[in-house]
């Protein structure tokens, strides 16, 4: 079963009075427990495309659907749809300074409606997942950088989103800890069955992956 | 219970959080002491009224406040004593005199005189001597604030009244007119003698007091009648009059207004721009709340938390300060006063400005857009 589908995508963006065509009618679908690779050079439209199927940015023309259903184009539809089924993971981390890893991820399991025990178990339990549990009260300063993308992981995994996105994951990690982040995410992904998209430059994110795509100029190659 | 992102974030940067909670503080401490002074000032100017027993004050015509008396004949008292309802009446002189300090310095003090004080349960706090002495020769009670202004006394002690020497044989407290001026008590005949050519068979006020059950507006009706030439006020209107006199003539109340408002403006700037700085360097995690799919409500929630946690901690910090300050102002002869409707208000007031402030920063938010999550 698709859990992403992505029809005759387009995007342009208004510079000025120019008009600058970013995406030309991208097509992609990923099932269940797949694991996908989106690979292209920079400018290529890669993040453009994951905000467009992450339901952040809008497409110009296309169409976006999750779980079968069609996403609308208003920004509280949107944000519906992250909320309840997408997991995200960025190059930044961008956890919350202020918050423990627990807090991370129970935060964004308070956003996803779950709240008080139900959301600390759960944060506890993918954070046992990542092999953070003995880290759990730490906060991201406290960490290194490793770490924080797996606390990064956990949170995209928590509230069982079907959708997990990932935007280059393992730029800001050495290739060490890269691979042993990636080991886990694969193996996690897996085991809820949940759909995996990676976007990345680092070839060595095919080795985990089921299938690549590769996209250039806007445009999927194949 | 849900993780409380906006208490995080808000004591994660103790310093910032620090800032902000003295500005509300000054802000609250500058409203609340200028606000107590003016309570204060007013609470002078009318405790004579409050504190002496009578239901009615009688007045000659168009007197401003009560330390502005004009005089009228005494015999008028009768008219008043003989009216039905009225248990009791007297005439009461308030008039400045001067009084020559043993330096040679002279003074202003503000005279209160009776025949009979204490059946007016007045002065109301006497720390020692006897109004009923009063009567037995040249004599006076004078309240204590008087020694900031005088110098040391003591009772025992004589002081130049308008060229008579005067023995003090008491002291009182509390008793300060609205300009700080000190209180003096004194037989009403001693006090017509030494001011003889303004009060002699003359008086300032008449004060009466009602039988119990009395029909006050009857009463009033009638000595309206019997005394049309002088202004007749229950105590709460002559107190309003003497408080309004102050606040619309003086310019007092534009000043506390004037205060009130820059300290409020003070506060709004400092909350304001502190939310706004906060709001500026927390912008990537109010986008990542976006983008895990936290609304802008999520966030407008966030930042109202903080304006609260802020305006409570000010609060509670300027409220703590203002009454720290009440010994200082005492020490000066100003009362600061801070009834607990003032405090309340003051406490909604900060509440409601906290929250405009952190307004200026929802538009921010509005505009943040969640793919700057993607960004590095």
């Amino acid at each position: 079963m698709a859990v992403l589908e992505a029809h005759a995508i387009t995007k342009t963006f208004q510079e000025g009075r120019q008009a600058v065509p970013v995406l030309h009618g991208i097509d992609l679908s990923i099932s269940a427990g797949e694991v996908v690779t989106l690979e292209g050079p920079s400018g290529s439209g890669k993040t453009t495309l994951l905000s467009i199927l992450g339901c952040i940015l809008t497409p110009t023309s296309g169409r976006v659907m999750i779980e079968d259903v069609a996403v609308g184009d208003n920004a509280r539809a949107m944000a519906g749809v992250r909320k309840k089924s997408i997991g995200f993971v960025f190059q930044q981390f961008n956890l919350f300074p202020s918050l423990t890893a627990r807090e991370n991820v129970e935060y964004s399991l308070n956003i996803k409606g779950l709240k008080g025990n139900d959301a600390r178990l759960e944060a506890e339990r993918v954070l046992d997942d990542v092999g953070l549990g003995d880290r759990k009260n730490f906060l991201p300063r406290d960490l290194s950088g490793g770490q924080k993308q797996r606390v990064a992981v956990a949170r995209a995994l928590a509230g069982r989103s079907p959708l997990i996105l990932a935007d280059e994951p393992t730029a800001n990690l050495d290739s060490h800890t890269g691979a042993q982040v990636l080991e886990i995410f694969r193996n996690l992904a897996k085991k809820e069955n949940r759909a995996l998209l990676i976007v990345t430059h680092d070839t060595k994110v095919r080795e985990i992956s089921d299938r690549v795509l590769r996209i250039r100029d806007g445009v999927l190659m194949d | 219970m849900a993780v409380d992102l906006a208490r995080k974030i808000l004591f994660h940067d103790k310093l910032r959080f620090v800032i902000t909670v003295s500005g509300v503080a000054f802000a609250v401490t500058l409203v609340l002491v200028q606000l107590g002074l003016f309570v204060g000032l007013l609470d002078s100017a009318t405790i004579t009224i409050r504190k002496l027993d009578a239901d009615i004050w009688i007045t000659s015509k168009n007197t401003p406040n009560v330390d502005f008396a004009n005089d009228f004949p005494e015999s008028m008292v009768n008219r008043v004593r003989s009216v039905p309802g009225v248990g009791r009446a007297d005439n009461l002189l308030v008039t400045f005199m001067q009084i020559t300090l043993p330096s040679g310095a002279r003074e202003g003090l503000m005279v209160y005189a009776m025949d009979d004080f204490a059946r007016w349960k007045f002065p109301w706090n006497i720390l020692s001597g006897d109004v009923a002495d009063l009567r037995r020769g040249k004599y006076f009670l004078l309240d204590e604030s008087a020694a900031g202004r005088f110098g040391k006394f003591g009772i025992g002690d004589y002081r130049e009244i308008l060229g008579q020497r005067l023995k003090i044989i008491g002291l009182t407290r509390e008793a300060r007119s609205f300009t700080t001026t000190p209180i003096a008590f004194m037989d009403y005949q001693l006090a017509q003698s030494l001011a003889y050519q303004m009060f002699s068979g003359r008086t300032a006020y008449i004060v009466a007091k009602l039988e119990p059950g009395a029909d006050m507006q009857a009463a009033l009706a009638e000595i309206r009648r019997r005394l049309p030439f002088n202004d007749v006020y229950t105590r709460d209107e002559w107190a309003a009059a003497s408080r309004n006199y102050w606040v619309d003539s003086t310019g007092i109340g534009l000043n506390m207004y004037m205060t009130v408002f820059l300290g409020c403006l003070v506060g709004v700037v400092v909350v304001a721009q502190t939310l706004y700085t906060m709001t500026m360097e927390h912008i990537r995690e109010f986008g990542t709340v976006k983008a895990i799919g936290g609304t802008n409500l999520d966030i407008y929630m966030i930042l109202a938390k903080q304006a609260v946690i802020s305006a409570v901690c000010g609060f509670s910090l300027g409220a703590a300060q203002s009454y720290a300050m009440k010994p200082l102002m005492e020490k000066v002869d100003l009362k600061l006063i801070m009834p607990p409707e003032a405090m309340a208000w003051c406490f909604a007031g900060t509440l409601v400005l906290c929250l405009a402030s952190a307004m200026i920063s929802f538009h921010k938010v509005a505009k943040i857009d969640p793919a700057l999550v993607f960004r590095t």
